[in-house]
């Protein structure tokens, strides 16, 4: 037995496997050089029993808050906020956009509601009941009231998940606001600013891409500076406000427009405060009230908590997460954005946790508690959606709070620390959708780490996902990342590697149907259903026209590098529509809705005087995705092989099945489906190679094109769960897909109703999942394993899922998720909802209760090839 | 040198530590009853028949017209493939199988070279290496094909990568000794002691078997023993009191771990893609809960002789 090991009070597992990760483990910056978190690191959760548990957490406190917490995203709409921002832009008509949404923030922090909820230790909310949604009228305001109106938005067959509540007062008075915002909305100004050239092959025509992400709602997917607001405080933070302002000249005409930009940074750095300040009289007025000495006594901690700081800068651990909680928590307020992230939360609050251990300001079962109880306050948070958006965002909320942990610090050493297995920790003992959690790995990271991810992965709720820094760390430095924030990166959202709080990153704004461009490709810029069912058939079929670039017809190819010649400049053609499309959104944002609180937080922001919005952060990027990479090279492999290699079939009876969808066509359509053709995800080059192509040219043409705040595009390489809606809008396709099937997910294989088509298991899916080059997708990566329970279990399951995901660390794979769930549990689930109601599945970038979903993407989960290990 | 062999399993996780690629060969000796592999026992390539996948004989129809027969021995039941009369197809011919576009007829065992295998079976090599795998082989029997596998074992030394067989060692001591040469591991099972009741079940008496275990505890090779407990079958206490006794006594407890199996009704759809019956089909297996307490149970009768047992095959074989 090694020395550590017998120094501890649990049993350790495997005893060789620490000695073999001795070197690793020594460079781990742990506490006493083990972890000493509140949980032993290989305590155990049980395999596959999700979120199925009553009183999960060790504290009564926690569990109490946790029986009264919704496990559904519905709650109540709220038209304070909505009433407040109409009011301020009516005081103000004729200010600067930024003037006058600095009004508006500070009205709804001055004069929304707020409240504190029984047992909680950290205070804050959206100016509305938990799980309660406030109404951001400047992204679109018709259709809140609309839905309403039409029986929408509360629950109705139309609308069976993700539906919200409103009381007659909250539709009245939502109603009175109807017409004000005609006319002022981002939805109005993008429409203005794209013709039907660009629009056609968009959501809002055929859906060859999407770009509607953030013309509804704010771009969030981005974290603060949480390093310099702990540092410095909102007090030290308004310092740097009024430095900037004083140094601005009188006369320049940019430092005018810096000068409004500082101004309104003041107005609602001050009213931050003034909100903060309410919340500290709040908690001494109920503390005055409450007949609970001990509850009494812990409102008054909690109000002197808030005090100070509502200016100062935080000087213990609990001052730091409730600072952390309540900045973010106002920047939801400001902003109608989604997967708002918590940043590496084990690395800017770490300082704070030794500080307290060691002085015994407080206990580490004291700080557990907190971050249980913190994360359950992410949870509370929601945002209204509307019935279309949710059809594939299904448990959504507000997007993704990722939280990330371990990985590399800014100076290469492992940051590894109690915290990470605390955070983790408390996942387990919460089990909320929220937040999301990221593990990052690399090759150093500690053998107890790597424990802890897997017992957390194998309890089956979906979290964490794990990054490797080995491979997104170069993929940062190629987008001119410095190398200390590469390394300091954190996960937002679902996917996509941010520099923590440095970069506005518009993350996940919109996607390319890839394998939707290859039907195009090889129909001569022609949809297979082209005719009159199509709503634009008669201004483009009947006259003769086509919806996409004339690049041939796979009919008269007769090699088969014109087939990807064709796809090459077809993809260009979309990519110039998307990223026009998506440029204009962005001006649309810069021109309307302006974030002068999230730029206070921001790095950048207050050094060069611009708003968020108008470029004003260190870095700036746009990042839309490729979807159906699977589907896309699967289609060209059966092309290949098919039509040229094998002569099986010539290009017009392949043309001539899939507009068919395959009716009459049957033993194609099974042999296409069967291990006889070559597929993507056996590694197996010949296909493989072939995505990676369909993958690298969606990179290309999308990769470092200029965007309105004079940074660039980044391609991202997944789909979450767009892969269901994107099907739902294309015809069949040459690689086995009927009609409106799902395109493949993320980095996934082809799976069709006759058949999965990668049937050799998980180490064939890794090495062809990383033939593909990762780290060119900039705006991140994603593969979606799913295993049965039985899978994992014991040690060598655990230590073989371990190898297995150290495997695809070292062959350069970005990022993994995983499903833990047996079939026959999710089918269940389907019949009887109520008895699954804590059922927690990972979706796809997102962990999510699975009864909650939309059926197509129940049914698309349910569908993924499960990796069993028997 | 070539082998026949029924199939190639990336990521095998239960037949020797860590993640292996396990090669089923095709042929085995004895005949158990409650074989899940009924396709790896005749030594010669077989047809399987899914008619779930088949298309359709109007539709579709390629699988007659591949026959080289005048009279295509298949049967068709409601327009789609059902079964075949194999005893008609000329010996080794498949060529429907090969034809058939849906796979719902497929071929069980293929001819297989040392190079061939070895191809299929490096590409996992990062694997093996993170994880303490390697490479299993199982059958089938391999000691059937004993030159073929000593071979091809020989190869996978070369190649640094860790080697297991999986056999019911029910073979002669010359074979077992020639493959064991190049195995770092041996993986066995002890079906019943009592050699009249295992030729009930299994159509060979015990007595070459207990006695191949022996020599290889004594050639020094790791061992890894299983019991595949079956409710009725084998699972009296006496038998593997029994059991115990012989592996603390004759094997000296030099194993490294007894592994006792749960039965599982596994191979029923392969049995019925082989026109066979399933020979266990009136078996009414027990319920997990009970089975797990069952090889529980067992698992602590063993350990009362000295026999590092354990229930399930998910407990770390410590090397």
């Amino acid at each position: 037995m090694s020395h550590a090991a017998a120094a501890r009070s649990f049993p350790l597992t495997s005893d060789e496997n620490v000695a073999m990760n001795r070197d690793t483990y020594r460079n781990a910056h742990l506490i006493d050089t083990s972890p000493q978190a509140v949980e032993p690191f290989d305590k155990e959760w049980g395999v596959g029993i999700s979120g199925n548990t009553p009183s999960p957490s060790p504290f009564g406190r926690i569990n109490a808050i946790l029986a009264a917490t919704p496990k559904t995203t519905n709650g109540f709409v709220a038209p304070d906020a909505a009433e407040l921002v109409t009011q301020a832009y009516m005081e103000h008509p004729g200010e600067p956009a930024v003037a006058r949404r600095a009004y508006a923030v500070e009205k709804i922090l001055d004069r929304g509601p707020i409240r504190i909820f029984p047992h909680e230790l950290i205070v804050g909310c959206l100016c509305c009941d938990r799980k309660g949604a406030p109404v951001f009228p400047e992204f679109g305001f018709n259709w809140v009231v609309d839905e309403m109106r039409d029986g929408l938005m509360d629950y109705s067959e139309k609308r069976t998940h993700d539906y919200f509540s409103y009381t007659a007062d909250t539709q009245a008075r939502l109603e009175r606001l109807r017409g004000f915002w005609d006319g002022r909305t981002v939805e109005d100004m993008t429409n203005a600013m794209v013709d039907d050239d660009i629009a056609k092959g968009s959501h809002a025509g055929k859906g060859v891409f999407f770009a509607d992400a953030y013309i509804f709602c704010g771009a969030g997917h981005l974290g603060l500076e949480y390093d310099r607001l702990l540092a410095l405080g909102l007090g030290g933070i308004r310092g740097a406000i009024e430095e900037g302002l004083s140094g601005l000249s009188l006369s320049k005409p940019e430092d005018i427009e810096k000068r409004v930009f500082y101004r309104a940074a003041l107005i609602v750095s001050r009213a931050a405060t003034r909100h903060i300040l309410r919340y500290a009289e709040l908690a001494d007025g109920m503390a005055a009230d409450e007949a609970d000495a001990a509850r009494a006594a812990e409102l008054r901690v909690m109000a002197d908590t808030c005090r100070w700081i509502s200016e100062g800068a935080p000087r213990s651990f609990r001052e730091a997460i409730q600072l952390v909680s309540l900045a973010t928590t106002m920047v939801h307020i400001e902003c109608n954005g989604h997967s708002l992230s918590y940043g590496r939360f084990d690395q800017y609050m770490y300082p704070f946790y030794r500080r307290d251990i060691e002085t015994g300001a407080a206990t580490r079962e004291s700080m557990q508690e907190l971050i249980e109880n913190f994360y359950i306050k992410i949870w509370d948070l929601n945002k209204l959606r509307n019935h279309v958006l949710i059809r594939t965002f299904g448990n959504g909320g507000i997007g993704g709070p990722c939280l990330t942990l371990g990985g590399i610090k800014k100076d290469g050493c492992d940051g590894t620390n109690d915290l990470t297995f605390m955070a983790l920790d408390a996942h387990a003992h919460v089990r909320l959708p929220c937040p999301w959690l990221a593990v990052r790995l690399h090759a150093g990271t500690p053998w107890e780490l790597k424990i802890k991810t897997a017992n957390l992965i194998r309890m089956g709720t979906g979290e964490p996902k794990i990054f490797n820094d080995d491979v997104t760390i170069p993929s940062m430095l190629s987008s001119g990342v410095e190398p200390a924030d590469a390394r300091d990166y954190q996960v937002v959202g679902c996917v996509e590697p941010d520099p923590s709080g440095k970069a506005y990153g518009w993350k996940d704004c919109g996607h390319m149907n890839i394998a939707r461009v290859l039907e195009l490709a090889i129909n001569d810029g022609r949809c297979y259903s082209c005719g009159p069912g199509c709503p634009r058939w008669e201004s483009c079929g009947a006259v003769g026209g086509r919806l996409g670039l004339a690049t041939g017809s796979l009919a008269d190819f007769d090699s088969f590098d014109q087939v990807l010649d064709a796809y090459d400049r077809q993809m260009e053609y979309w990519c110039d529509r998307q990223v026009a499309f998506l440029n204009a959104v962005d001006l649309a944002h810069q021109e309307l809705y302006p974030l002068p609180l999230l730029s206070t937080f921001m790095d950048g922001c207050l050094e060069s005087g611009r708003d968020v919005t108008a470029g004003g952060a260190k870095y700036n990027f746009t990042g839309p995705q490729g979807v159906g990479i699977g589907t896309a090279g699967d289609g060209l492999a059966t092309i290949k092989q098919l039509v040229f290699d094998e002569k099986r079939v010539s290009g017009r009876e392949l043309l001539d099945a899939v507009t068919a969808d395959w009716e009459g066509y049957e033993p194609l359509y099974a042999y296409v489906n069967s291990d006889r053709v070559h597929h993507y995800g056996n590694d197996d080059d010949y296909a493989d190679s072939l995505a990676k192509f369909a993958m690298d040219t969606w990179c290309k043409h999308i990769e470092r094109r200029p965007n309105a705040r004079g940074g660039f595009f980044q391609p991202g390489a997944y789909s979450v769960t767009v892969n269901v809606a994107h099907g739902q809008n294309q015809w069949a396709s040459v690689e086995g897909r009927k009609a409106f099937e799902p395109v493949s997910d993320c980095m996934g294989a082809v799976h069709t109703k006759r058949g999965s088509h990668d049937v050799k298991g998980p180490t064939a899916i890794c090495r062809s999942v990383t033939k593909l080059d990762h780290a060119r997708a900039t705006n991140g990566t994603l593969l979606n394993w799913k295993f049965s329970p039985g899978a994992l279990a014991g040690e060598t399951g655990r230590d073989n899922f371990i190898a297995l995901m150290d495997e695809y660390i070292h062959r350069k794979g970005m990022h993994s998720q995983f499903t833990v769930a047996n079939q026959e549990t999710l089918i269940a689930a389907q019949g009887d909802p109520d008895a699954y109601r804590d059922l927690l599945v990972r979706v796809a970038g997102y962990s999510a209760y699975f009864v909650e979903l939309d059926r197509a993407l129940q049914d698309d989960i349910i569908g993924r090839t499960s990796l069993s290990f028997d | 040198m070539a082998g026949i062999i029924v199939n190639i399993q990336r990521f095998s996780v239960h037949d020797g530590p860590g993640i292996r690629t396990e090669i089923f060969f095709k042929g085995c000796p004895l005949r158990c009853i409650w074989c899940d592999n009924p396709e790896s026992i005749d030594p010669r390539p077989q047809l399987g028949v899914y008619p779930a996948r088949c298309v359709g004989r109007d539709r579709c129809g390629i699988c007659e017209r591949a026959c080289p027969l005048d009279e295509c021995p298949l049967d068709y039941a409601g327009g789609r493939v059902s079964g075949a009369r194999r005893g008609l197809c000329e010996p080794g011919c498949l060529a429907c199988a090969e034809a058939c576009p849906a796979s719902a007829l497929t071929r069980w065992g293929r001819d297989m070279r040392v190079d061939e295998l070895l191809e299929a079976v490096l590409p996992d090599r990062g694997f093996y290496m993170k994880s303490g795998g390697g490479v299993t082989l199982s059958g089938g029997e391999v000691m059937l094909q004993w030159e073929f596998a000593a071979e091809l074992l020989a190869a996978c030394k070369d190649s640094r990568i860790h080697t297991c067989v999986e056999s019911a060692l029910c073979c002669g001591w010359e074979a077992a000794r020639s493959v064991f040469a190049h195995a770092d591991m041996v993986i066995s099972d002890i079906k019943h002691m009592d050699s009249g009741r295992h030729r009930e079940i299994t159509g060979a008496g015990n007595e070459p078997i207990l006695e191949n275990l022996i020599r290889t505890v004594e050639a020094g090779k790791p061992l890894v023993l299983r019991i595949p407990v079956v409710a009725g079958y084998n699972n009296s206490e006496e038998n593997i009191r029994a059991t115990g006794a012989f592996v603390r006594d004759r094997l000296r407890n030099s194993i490294l771990q007894l592994q006792l199996l749960p039965y599982r009704r596994l191979g029923v759809e392969k049995y019925e893609s082989l026109g066979q019956a399933y020979p266990m089909e009136g078996f009414k297996a027990p319920e997990r809960a009970a089975w797990e307490e069952d090889l529980l149970r067992l698992a602590g009768v063993l350990r009362e002789y000295g026999v590092p047992a354990v229930a399930g095959s998910n407990v770390k074989i410590r090397r």
